[in-house]
C-alpha cells in the first residue's frame, strides 16, 4: 500500500531568546500513513501533534529530517495539491461571508469556475450551514466554524484530509457531525489523518493510530493489532437456582472453566473478553519517568 | 491567465474586499474629505496667490492622507494574518508564498489607487467649483503620489513580515520622512567637516529612496509643464526599487514559521 503521508526522522527544534535556547519539539518522528487509511494522532497536549502537522502543512520548516505527502516533498507546495487542511482552533476571515469564503479558498486550490457555486451549495448543505451562506463569518458561533472549516478543507475534493483536533471544544451534535463527515469522506475513500487528544473518538473513527509524546513517536499501527492480545480476563456468568455467580477466568482457561462449571451443575448464561481500552494500550508506552523539562532544555538524549 | 496570476488575483481580491469592509478606512476618507474642505478655509489666511495655496495644501493633504493608509494597512498586511492566525489555511494551500505576498501587497496597492482617486475626484469637484476645472499637471501629481505609495507600500509589507503594527509604523515613517527629505541630507552632510557624519549621510541616502523625486505637486499647482523624462525616470525608480524591496520581503516571508 502505498502512502499518503510519510516522514522520515522529522525533527523541529525552536531557539528563543538573545541566547538561542533550543527546544526540541519534535525528534526522529517515522509516520507512515496509508493512503486510504482513516488515521488517528495521538498524545496529550504539547506532544507534538501541532508541530508535526504544522510542519507536514508547510507552516513550519522541520530543522531535521524530511516528509512526503503522496510522494512529493512538504517543502514544495505542489505536496499539498490534494490536500484538505482544517486547523485546530478556526481562525477564519471575518468579513467574508460563508459563501464567499468558499469561494475563496475554491479560487486558490484552481477549482475550475463552472464547478464552484455548485460545489460551495453543496458542501454548505453538508455542513449544515447553507441558510448561513450569506452571513459574514464573524458573526458565527465556534461550531459553526468549525464546520465552515470543514467545507474550506473539503472546497478542492482532496485525497487527503488533515484535520488538527477537530472535535475540540464542540458540542455532542457538533462532534456527531465531524465523526460522521470523517466516516463518509473515509467510505468514500479518502486518507483522513485527524490529531486528538480523545482516545475514545480515535477507537471509534479509526483503523490506524500512531502516539506521540513529548516530542517523540512512541507507538503506531492498526487499531486491531494494537489491540491484539489485550484481552484482560474473561467474565463467564453462571447460574444454578437461584444462585447466579459472575467468575473471572484468564482467557487460556475459559474453556476449561466453562466445562468445570457445567460438570458442577451451573448453566452458563453469557460470557464476554474484557479488552484493554486503546488508552490502556497506547499509555503503557509513554515513558513517564522522563521528565519534561529534559526537552525544554533542549539536552534530549 | 496562469494559475499564479489567478491565484495571486484571488488573495488580491480578498485583501482589496477586507480593506474596503473595515471601517476605520471610512473614518480616514471622511476626515480627509474635511481637511479637503478646510482647505478652502486656508486662503484667508495665506499670504501671496490665494487660490494657488488652497490647490497647494489641498494636494499636500490628499497626499498625507495616502501615505497614512499606506503605512496604516501596509504594516498589518502579512502580520495580521499571522496574529489572526487565517495564515494557517491560506500558507497551507498549494500556493507558493511569493504569490500570497504579492497577492496581499497588489490588494493594498488597488485600495490606495481607489483612495486617491475618490480624492482626486473631491479635489477637482472642489476646486472646479471654487476657482475652475484644475489642469492636467494635478493629475500628473497623483499619478506621481501614486507611485510614491507603490514604494512606500512596499517598505510597509516587507517591515510587515517580521515586525510588529508598531514597530513597522516607525520604520515605514522613518523610511517615509527621511526618504522625503533625502536631497537635503546629502546636501547637508556635504557640508559638514565631520568625516563620520558625512559617510552616514552619504550612506543613508543611497539607501533610503529618494521619495523627493516624486512631489511634482508645486510644478502642478504653478502650472509649471513636468517634463516626460522626468516622469519616466521617476516610474522606472519606483517600480525598480519596489521590485527589489518585494524581492526581500518574499526572501524573508518564505523563510517564516507560522506558530
Amino acid at each position: 500500500m502505498t502512502s499518503a503521508i510519510r516522514t522520515e526522522k522529522l525533527g523541529k527544534t525552536y531557539y528563543s531568546g538573545f541566547l538561542r535556547i533550543p527546544y526540541v519539539a519534535l525528534q526522529e518522528v517515522d509516520l507512515d500513513v496509508p493512503e486510504g487509511s482513516s488515521f488517528g494522532f495521538v498524545g496529550a497536549n504539547g506532544a507534538g501533534k501541532t508541530t508535526t502537522i504544522k510542519a507536514l502543512m508547510g507552516l513550519q520548516r522541520p530543522t531535521a529530517g524530511g516528509a512526503w505527502i503522496h510522494g512529493v516533498s512538504i517543502l514544495d507546495p505542489a505536496a499539498r495539491a490534494r490536500v484538505g487542511f482544517l486547523p485546530e482552533r478556526p481562525y477564519f476571515y471575518e468579513h467574508l461571508s460563508a459563501a464567499e469564503f468558499l469561494d475563496f479558498y475554491a479560487r486558490l486550490t484552481d477549482v475550475p469556475a463552472s464547478e464552484r457555486a455548485p460545489r460551495i451549495t453543496r458542501l454548505l448543505e453538508r455542513v449544515d450551514l447553507l441558510r448561513f451562506r450569506d452571513v459574514p463569518l464573524g458573526k458565527f458561533s465556534k461550531g459553526m466554524l468549525q464546520r465552515a472549516g470543514l467545507a474550506q478543507a473539503l472546497i478542492a475534493e482532496p485525497d487527503l484530509l488533515v484535520l488538527d483536533e477537530p472535535m475540540s471544544g464542540l458540542d455532542p451534535i457538533g462532534r456527531a457531525l465531524v465523526r460522521d463527515l470523517i466516516l463518509q469522506e473515509r467510505k468514500a475513500g479518502r486518507t483522513v489523518f485527524f490529531s486528538s487528544h480523545i482516545l475514545a473518538d480515535v477507537e471509534a473513527i479509526c483503523d490506524h493510530v500512531a502516539m506521540v509524546d513529548r516530542g517523540r513517536l512512541v507507538r503506531q499501527g492498526r487499531v486491531s493489532e494494537l489491540l491484539e492480545g489485550a484481552t484482560l480476563h474473561v467474565e463467564v456468568v453462571v447460574r444454578r437456582g437461584d444462585v447466579v455467580e459472575t467468575r473471572r477466568v484468564p482467557p487460556a482457561e475459559s474453556d476449561a472453566a466453562i466445562d468445570a462449571a457445567r460438570r458442577d451443575g451451573w448453566t452458563i448464561v453469557s460470557m464476554h473478553s474484557v479488552t484493554k481500552s486503546l488508552e490502556q494500550v497506547l499509555l503503557g508506552d509513554v515513558d513517564r519517568s522522563r521528565p519534561l523539562e529534559t526537552k525544554r532544555l533542549g539536552v534530549l538524549a | 491567465m496562469t494559475r499564479a496570476l489567478k491565484r495571486i488575483q484571488a488573495v488580491a481580491a480578498n485583501t482589496f474586499r477586507e480593506a474596503v469592509r473595515d471601517k476605520v478606512l471610512y473614518s480616514i476618507l471622511f476626515f480627509a474629505a474635511l481637511f479637503l474642505l478646510a482647505a478652502l478655509a486656508s486662503r484667508e489666511v495665506a499670504l501671496g496667490d490665494r487660490e494657488k495655496v488652497v490647490r497647494g495644501v489641498g494636494l499636500g493633504g490628499i497626499s498625507v492622507v495616502g501615505a497614512i493608509i499606506a503605512i496604516f494597512l501596509g504594516v498589518g498586511l502579512v502580520y495580521k494574518e499571522i496574529e489572526r492566525k487565517t495564515i494557517y489555511t491560506l500558507a497551507s494551500k498549494p500556493v507558493p508564498r511569493w504569490q500570497i505576498l504579492l497577492g496581499k501587497y497588489f490588494g493594498l496597492w488597488a485600495t490606495l489607487a481607489v483612495e486617491v482617486g475618490i480624492l482626486t475626484a473631491m479635489y477637482t469637484l472642489i476646486i472646479g467649483i471654487e476657482q475652475g476645472w484644475p489642469g492636467s499637471g494635478v493629475y500628473v501629481a497623483m499619478g506621481m503620489l501614486m507611485l510614491e505609495l507603490t514604494l512606500v507600500t512596499a517598505f510597509a509589507t516587507l517591515f510587515s513580515t517580521f515586525a510588529s503594527p508598531l514597530s513597522a509604523s516607525a520604520y515605514t515613517l522613518c523610511v517615509y520622512v527621511i526618504g522625503h527629505f533625502a536631497d537635503d541630507l546629502y546636501t547637508f552632510g556635504k557640508a559638514s567637516d565631520n568625516e563620520a557624519f558625512k559617510q552616514m549621510t552619504l550612506v543613508l541616502y543611497r539607501i533610503v529612496p529618494n521619495l523627493g523625486m516624486f512631489n511634482v505637486r508645486t510644478e502642478a499647482v504653478h502650472g509649471v509643464p513636468i517634463p516626460g523624462s522626468e516622469i519616466a525616470w521617476a516610474t522606472a525608480y519606483a517600480l525598480g526599487y519596489t521590485t527589489a524591496v518585494l524581492a526581500l520581503a518574499m526572501v524573508i516571508f518564505e523563510r517564516r514559521d507560522f506558530k
